[in-house]
């Protein structure tokens, strides 16, 4: 017997077609992926699998039993871990635990051991709340809630988005050791390391399946969406026009009562270079990030941002950066345009200008026939390009994207990089955190951030090369896993 | 039974670790009975007033100390023209102003119309000071009320306002609550009945509501002196009974609002506003026109405020509100019912 069995299922939500004619089957003790880009069906299968909706047309099966009919015991059996954080954030660790085992009709005791190797992780911190935790030990304890029950297929809807690679390293091995109770697993995912460790992946795209395979053979064959060819750089050293410094920062500390978030970092960036800031989770980005663009004050240290003073011109820093972080960017409920004419206007741009710009814009982004469009009819890759180029609509000195890409599959991804470059060359520099160490290669130079100090810095091929390892994800695995302070 | 339990102390930390919530919720009634109580009244006292009277005949003598006599007249000016005492109004330095003419045939009474339930009662007050000598040609006698304190009349309706407002406000927001985070779907996909989810949503609001209960009454009798004629047993089981109901309206919310805000400005619109403009609370309802009137019968506050001015005010025996008890019981059992049918056991 399969352990799930998906038999021509189409699903719609009003005239979206969700999915179509979906048919699959997996093993018992089967690690299958689910990939494929954002909107192409992926929490739709996910919630009818875990019984939550009900198809259209067609069955499912789940561990034997029917999701339309028999959907009390498989309830029973199965785990869930929905894409967001599934926990109660108000609650402890430990409150949290003890609650989804009651929930499950088990106890802690009880399931003690099909956790063990995960929790023993977490444990230290089982009087703190769920919400102080960092998105890893977040991840681990809603993969504990997820298991303390025994179930026999375990469902995850990418459980490792905004998550550093460390931290996805780490649960992804815990996930294989679960093959060994044979724990059939299903997850997706937009990392393609994940998407290897997967045994057979089923590559999903306007809710039609395309492909169902090794993960080999997925990737090779849909190359051009999963692997597609880097991009050519043409910014040289030597073409940038003056050397100056956009970004200067000497000995800058942020300290919250003893703790140093930000330990005494020095660096510089130049006019015109894509700067990667990388670090684990809570390794002190974001931190350094709110004092480079005044949203909060150093301990001490001194920085200069497009000129200004962080201490002291804060106000005139706002009006010459762009900022895009990965949880607002835009207003959902305003169309294109609006959207546009509002950060315009928010920056002073007179009404001309910003008539004939936003037209120009329109036109480069191909988004002409959607700009009386809602922006939260629009797919998540596209609110992101828009979310960009509406940050760097004021044509600021420097732009800084907080995880700008989160969530999103690599041709997606590849193609809001398109749009950084072209942006570089026009002189903007571009200051930029993320997970995805492809696209650290893709930066002009890089700083990995260790336990709130710059533990290197340099163009990606130095760091490859000092190191002697392969590829950048090496290296900040290499040097993430030197922190001693694991937690804040 | 061990869920459900289990369910009600992850509730019971939800509400208790919001301290700010809980501040709000305890501290509301508390500032309403206050304000109610003192600061809002409509019991007419001091009341600043002019006697215009170029002459002043043994009559008008007679008719001002009465008037000064009283504990709800203050005179605080005598001018000889009504001109005068209409600016002295029109500044706001008076509130009514009594015109003896000469011959003291007729009085005028020029009164601060911006309040006219305020400006008609201090007219019948006035003439009853004046006209009224000694002898008494008409004797009112108000039972129940002898002092006419507006409390009586406010604590039935706060308390009807107070627990609607907390039991359908809260628990439909810390079930959508749950939709939002994403916790509500983990819920849904494990085993656990969706009738222990509700139920155990609503055990905790139900104490709390219980508390608030206690504290008004409380407050009712020793700060705001106002009685508790009848028994004390059946103003709470009355209570309870409308406390269940307005739990089931939260929960009925909760089914059809998908964010916190909308299900805030669901029970503060769709339920809050007609309960105070509707249930007879500050507005008589015989004087509304027919139309609403019909409306007003299916606002449930107003059963449970009549209810409990009969019981607390008047003193009555439970038979005296057996229709208000009935017509709440049905509407609760016909909410619940609803509300328990509607609950999702799968996402849409």
């Amino acid at each position: 017997m399969q352990a799930i069995e998906v038999n021509h299922i189409s699903k719609s939500y009003g005239r979206v077609q969700a999915l179509q004619d979906v048919s699959f089957s997996v093993g018992k003790g089967e690690v299958f992926g689910l990939i494929g880009p954002d909107g192409a069906g992926k929490s739709t299968l996910f919630r009818m699998l875990c019984t939550l909706l009900l198809p259209d047309e067609g069955t499912l099966s789940v561990d034997g039993f029917d999701t339309v009919r028999q959907m009390k015991e498989i309830r029973q059996r199965i785990g869930y871990m929905p894409g967001r954080f599934s926990l109660y954030e108000d609650l402890t660790v430990e409150e949290n635990l003890i609650f989804f085992a009651t929930l499950y009709g088990t106890t802690v005791e009880a399931g003690y051991d099909s956790v063990r190797t995960i929790y023993s992780q977490i444990e230290r911190f089982k009087d703190r709340k769920a919400g102080a935790l960092s998105g890893g030990m977040k991840q681990k304890l809603a993969l504990c809630c997820a298991l303390i029950h025994s179930p026999s297929i375990l469902f995850l809807d990418e459980p490792t988005t905004g998550v550093d690679p460390v931290s996805r390293m780490e649960l992804w091995e815990t996930l294989l050791s679960l093959k060994e109770r044979n724990i059939t697993i299903v997850a997706s995912t937009p990392y393609l390391d994940e998407v290897r460790r997967c045994e057979r992946v089923a590559f999903l795209d306007y809710g039609k399946i395309r492909g169902i395979g090794t993960s080999e053979v997925i990737l090779e064959k849909f190359k051009d969406v999963f692997n597609p060819p880097g991009i050519d750089k043409e910014t040289s050293d030597s073409s940038r026009q003056a050397e100056q410094n956009v970004i200067e920062v000497e000995h800058l500390v942020k300290a919250f009562g003893t703790f140093r978030a930000v330990d005494d970092i020095s660096f510089s960036v130049k006019r015109g270079e894509i700067f990667g800031f990388l670090g684990a989770n809570g390794a002190g980005k974001t931190t350094a990030m709110h004092m480079l663009t005044g949203l909060n004050q150093p301990t001490s240290g001194t920085g200069r941002v497009a000129g200004y003073d962080i201490r002291t011109e804060y106000e005139q820093i706002k009006r010459h950066i762009g900022y895009m972080s990965q949880r607002f960017s835009l207003y959902e409920d305003l169309t294109v345009s609006e959207n546009i004419e509002l950060f315009a206007g928010i920056y002073g741009m007179d009404d001309r200008k910003i008539r004939t710009k936003r037209e120009e814009l329109l036109r480069r982004l191909k988004f002409e026939e959607h700009k009386d469009d809602l922006v939260s009819s629009l797919p998540l890759g596209w609110k992101q390009k828009l979310a960009f180029s509406v940050s760097i609509f004021h044509e600021p000195d420097v732009v800084f994207l907080d995880e700008p890409t989160g969530g999103v599959d690599p041709s997606t991804r590849r193609q809001f990089w398109e749009l950084i470059y072209d942006a570089a060359a026009r002189g903007i520099t571009i200051f930029v955190t993320t997970h995805y160490m492809d696209e650290a290669e893709y930066c002009d130079r890089v700083s990995i951030m260790v336990d709130g100090k710059i533990a290197a810095i340099g163009t990606p091929n130095e760091l490859k090369q000092r190191f002697q390892l392969p590829d950048m994800n090496h290296v900040f695995t290499y040097l993430a896993r030197q922190a001693k302070r694991s937690e804040q | 039974m061990k869920q459900f339990y289990s369910f009600v102390i992850k509730e019971t930390r939800h509400i208790l670790r919001d301290k700010r919530t809980m501040l709000i919720l305890f501290g509301m009634p508390v500032v309403l009975m206050l304000l109610f109580g003192f600061a809002i009244t409509n019991d007419v006292k001091n009341v600043r007033t002019i006697i215009v009277a170029p002459y002043l005949s043994p009559q008008a003598q007679l008719a001002v100390e009465r008037l000064s006599a009283s504990e709800y007249f203050t005179i605080t000016a005598t001018v000889p023209a009504t001109r005068d005492a209409e600016q002295l109004i029109r500044r706001q330095q008076a509130d009514i102003a009594i015109v003896f003419t000469h011959q003291h045939q007729n009085i005028q009474i020029v009164t601060d119309g911006t309040d006219p339930n305020m400006a008609q009662q201090w007219t019948n007050y006035a003439q009853q000071v004046i006209m009224n000598p000694s002898t008494t040609l008409i004797n009112t006698k108000m039972l129940y009320n002898p002092q006419m304190k507006s409390a009586y009349n406010f604590v039935p309706a706060i308390m009807g306002m107070l627990l609607m407002l907390i039991c359908a406000m809260m628990t439909s927001i810390s079930v959508v609550r749950e939709k939002e985070k994403g916790t509500m779907e983990v819920l849904l996909a494990s085993p656990v009945r969706p009738l222990t989810v509700i139920l155990a949503k609503a055990v905790p609001y139900l104490v709390m509501a219980i508390c608030i209960l206690v504290t008004i009454l409380l407050m009712a009798r020793h700060v705001l002196g106002v009685p508790l004629a009848g028994s004390l047993f059946w103003i709470i089981i009355v209570s309870i009974i409308y406390i269940t109901l307005a739990l089931s309206l939260g929960l009925l919310i909760s089914n059809i609002a998908q964010t916190q805000m909308t299900a805030l400005l669901l029970s503060a619109m769709v339920l809050i506003m007609p309960v105070v403009m509707l249930s007879g609370m500050l507005f008589p309802l015989e004087s509304m026109p027919q139309v609403l009137q019909c409306v007003a019968t299916i606002i449930p506050p107003r059963y449970y405020i009549e209810a409990m001015r009969k019981l607390m005010i008047m003193g009555v025996g439970i038979h005296e509100v057996s229709r208000e008890v009935s017509v709440l019981t049905i509407m609760t059992a016909l909410l619940l019912t609803v509300a328990l049918a509607k609950f999702k056991k799968r996402l849409e």
